[in-house]
């Protein structure tokens, strides 16, 4: 079983229609899929850099073009940090920690007490795209969410060369 | 008497996804069975077409014979499918102020509702249907009654009444009006009926107004709810095509009414108020013509297989009865309708085969081809092999003839796909992996069927097994091996079943009422009168009911047979057990007696007399009512019995059949040319047009006098 790069291109877009995306989802991975996935994220990219691994939805793991270093690298070119730290330290940080914050996102009374959570929202500081939303108790240090095994991923699970690295 | 004995008088109609069945039987017992192509635009040219080809068997034509029959039943998928592809009426809803989302975001489990198990475990998967009524055309009235049936906030006449003009402009054909608890007190949703409709005649527009209270009185708000929204959304289109059939009916001389299979076993008129019953009927046939089937010979625990191209289909009859589910699930929608219980399991002759990339262990389904068979048949368009691709290479089905030879099946792709998807990858030889498969299939259904009947507590050994459908004849050695039945029957119209058993139902109407009785063990006479006078109001408004729709068939009211029941639990227990009454009419402290010693009999039965709990005291959650008045059922045939060997011209040769690691040579036999008390031992495949018979070696069939074959294991 396979997928056309149509059909992954509109999974990326989600234009996919739900007969296939249940099919995806219900069945074992399908062979090529990650290849294919990738051509459809860097399609939608206008920087140069190749896409090693997606981390959110508009944020990528990349291997910089003019030296090969790994850097996480927002959809609008802007580039966080090395690809092995974390990212939110170096992204706008909007924490909602008065009830005034709060109700602009929800009902009054509806929200939580900010005394026990806040939430902190994470902006791309070229873009102002949002990444992320935690919602910790307020001293909660920030969250270092994914620290994938980049060379376990390649080698062991799907098959390809790893990306060369600086 | 030539003309009377041969007269057609019952037909049956099973109106599939892909195939329309139809089931003809005469005075003397002799039927035919009919195909043809569905045709979901227009189902009586469909069942037009089928009949002329059971028909001609007999050398009769439509115009001739259908002026003769006395009854028919229709069963079909138009209602499912009319809800499957939301192409209902515009439908608004009236309902309590501050619930307007309900209906909406539904229940959880509908978002699973109708998965494979992999996939009911797998949250991404889940997935919310397009509503049948949307948020725009919902409307709250203010109203409250709370679960005792008290009205704590009486209804707000102007809300109604402001709500129904709102839903007229927004273009509802139908108004559905569900408040709160109204099975425990009808009072405001009657009231916002009566409004409701009082303000559409000023307005001088004229749509049905349906109330939940007046369709299905029973608790479960979801269930009731989406089941008197199916009912304004689905049922008048449905009527409608019932109508059509009925039409072409008559056109060719018909004299009977047409009547239609419903969920809880009976039939009811397609001029019935309540047609959201007839959602799902095919499987339910099978079911039926197997306890007819049962009392002719005597067995009365009987386990149903009916084995089709997508799904494996399992329900128990026990001391006679089938078993009934009040709050099922169809269409992917929690329902409160009686249904006649049936597991299944998604794995079919279509099924799929795939291996697992990572496991290399063979998976079934949970998709199948449906009418498209398999690559064994080069025009369907498929790569992906199929169970029934394994039978062709096996030999099990003979490619010149399958659905009588309507389709050529090509052995020799079949065998280059399984061998490029199957057996390479495994290192086998194609015989063996397509043996691996049907082992798999086998064995997988054999486990289910065991799984059914010992996880409701009964012993297989007292089971008689009926093998039924398009592809069960194919599979019964295979899922009842080593089972240990008592018996096991395949009928020799196996792939006109559910067809013969919708016209073998009786014609009757159900009505079920929630309550909420509870009495203690060793109550006062006058606390046992009480609650016996609640359940007989109960069903003195439930006969109302059943009554009015024999009326509408032109019935009078004596000639209506009333039966009533009851659902009866262990105060404080979960599960209820629906329960024949044995009093007619439910007044004094000794009827209370009576109806508590049949609930303590059937659960000593289903479970066992140890685990009865009298001491907790009884409750009854709901009161049933059947009528039913007489109608023509088809006769078996009764023939002559002709002795053990079968007649020369019934054997048409042999065929290579692969089984347990070798080739050996098959007897191939004719189904219809076989007689009574034949006897035929395995390696044989019995062939008819609809279905094939596998008798392989370690296996022996019998034929007996109403054309039923009892396959045995020979030790």
């Amino acid at each position: 079983m396979s997928y056309t790069k149509e059909q992954i291109a509109n999974l990326v877009d989600g234009k996919l229609d739900w007969e296939t995306t249940f099919r995806m989802l219900s069945m074992p991975k399908d062979q090529g899929r990650f290849a294919k996935y990738l051509a459809a994220l860097q399609a939608r990219v206008n920087y140069a850099d190749k896409i090693v691994l997606p981390l959110s939805l508009h944020m990528n793991i990349v291997q910089r073009a003019g030296d090969k270093r790994w850097v996480i690298k927002c959809d609008c070119g802007h580039e966080f940090c090395d690809h092995n730290e974390n990212w939110k330290l170096h992204a706008a940080i909007y924490v909602r920690d008065t009830e005034e914050a709060m109700t602009d996102v929800y009902p009054k009374l509806m929200a939580p007490d900010t005394q026990w959570q806040v939430y902190r929202e994470y902006y791309c500081p070229k873009c102002g795209t949002m990444h992320d939303v935690e919602a910790p108790t307020p001293w909660y240090p920030v969250i270092h969410d994914f620290e994938p095994d980049i060379e376990a991923f390649y080698r062991d699970w799907v098959n390809l060369p790893v990306p060369e690295r600086a | 008497m030539e003309t009377h004995t041969n007269s057609v008088q019952v037909m049956g109609i099973d109106a599939g996804g892909t195939m329309t069945d139809t089931f003809f039987v005469r005075a003397d017992g002799r039927f035919v069975v009919g195909k043809a192509q569905s045709n979901p635009a227009d189902e009586s040219l469909a069942i037009y077409n089928s009949s002329v080809d059971a028909l001609a068997h007999w050398s009769r034509g439509v115009d001739d014979v259908y002026p003769e029959l006395v009854t028919c039943v229709y069963s079909g998928t138009a209602m499912l499918n009319r809800i499957l592809m939301r192409k209902g009426l515009r439908v608004g809803l009236i309902c309590n102020r501050g619930f307007e989302q309900i209906h909406s975001m539904g229940r959880a489990l509908q978002s699973y509702l109708g998965y494979a198990l992999e996939d009911r475990i797998h949250l991404n998967t889940h997935r919310y249907d397009e509503p049948l009524v949307p948020v725009s055309r919902t409307r709250g009235v203010t109203e409250r009654t709370d679960v005792q049936g008290k009205v704590v906030i009486p209804l707000r006449e102007d809300e109604v009444r402001q709500a129904t003009r709102e839903l007229l402009e927004e273009g509802a054909q139908a108004i559905v009006i569900c408040l709160l608890q109204s099975h425990k007190n009808e009072t405001s949703e009657q009231q916002a009926r009566d409004i409701a409709k009082a303000e559409l005649a000023k307005l001088g527009v004229e749509i049905p107004v349906f109330a939940s209270v007046d369709y299905y009185p029973s608790r479960k708000e979801s269930h009731r709810m989406n089941t008197t929204i199916l009912e304004a959304y689905g049922a008048e289109p449905s009527r409608q095509t019932l109508k059509l059939v009925n039409d072409r009916f008559k056109k060719h001389g018909a004299k009977f009414d047409l009547r239609v299979m419903a969920t809880h076993g009976g039939t009811i008129s397609w001029k019935a108020k309540e047609l959201a019953r007839t959602i799902v009927s095919g499987p339910i046939g099978g079911v039926i013509g197997s306890k007819l089937l049962g009392e002719a010979l005597g067995d009365e625990n009987i386990a149903c297989s009916d084995i089709g191209g997508t799904s494996f289909d399992v329900a128990l009859i026990t001391k006679g009865s089938f078993a009934i589910k009040s709050d099922p699930d169809m269409a992917r929608l929690v329902l409160s309708l009686p249904l006649v219980a049936m597991d299944s399991v998604g794995a079919g002759a279509g099924s799929f085969v795939r291996l697992d990339p990572y496991s290399k262990s063979i998976k079934l389904g949970p998709d199948s081809a449906g009418y498209r068979v398999g690559t064994c048949w080069p025009d369907s368009g498929l790569d992906t092999v199929t169970v029934s691709d394994c039978h062709v290479v096996l030999g099990y089905l003979n490619p010149d003839n399958f659905l009588g030879g309507a389709i050529k099946l090509d052995v020799e792709r079949a065998r280059q796909h399984i061998k490029a998807q199957i057996a390479d990858p495994l290192g086998l030889s194609v015989e063996d992996a397509a043996a691996g498969v049907i082992e798999l299939l086998d064995l997988t259904l054999s486990e289910y069927l065991r799984a059914n009947i010992s996880a409701k507590g009964y012993n297989p050994a007292e089971f008689t097994c009926f093998s039924y459908g398009g592809a069960g004849p194919v599979h019964t050695y295979g899922y009842t091996e080593g089972v240990g039945f008592k018996d096991v029957v395949v009928p020799a119209w196996a792939a006109g079943f559910s067809a013969f058993g919708c016209a073998c139902a009786d014609f009757e109407y159900r009505y079920d009422k929630s309550v909420d009785l509870g009495v203690a063990q060793f109550a006062s006479d006058d606390q046992k009168a009480a609650a016996c006078k609640t359940l007989q109001e109960a069903w003195a408004e439930l006969a109302l009911k059943v009554i009015d729709e024999f009326v509408i068939n032109g019935f009078k009211p004596e000639d209506v047979m009333l039966i009533p029941g009851y659902k009866m639990q262990y105060m404080g227990q979960l599960n209820d057990l629906e329960i024949v009454s044995p009093v007619t009419s439910a007044q004094t402290a000794a009827d209370w007696d009576q109806i508590v010693e049949a609930f303590e009999n059937t659960y000593g039965r289903v479970y066992a007399s140890s685990a009865r709990s009298p001491e907790l005291g009884f409750s009854i959650t709901g009161a049933i009512l059947r009528g039913t008045v007489a109608t023509q059922k088809p006769v078996l045939p009764e023939d002559p019995d002709a002795g053990p060997t079968p007649p020369a011209e019934a054997k048409l040769g042999a065929r290579p059949f692969y089984r347990h690691k070798k080739w050996v040579d098959a007897t191939l036999w004719k189904m219809e040319a076989l007689k009574a008390g034949n006897h035929i031992v395995g390696p044989s495949i019995i062939e008819s047009d609809a279905t094939t018979f596998v008798v392989p070696d370690g296996f022996e069939t019998t034929i007996d006098k109403h054309r039923l074959f009892h396959l045995k294991e020979v030790k």
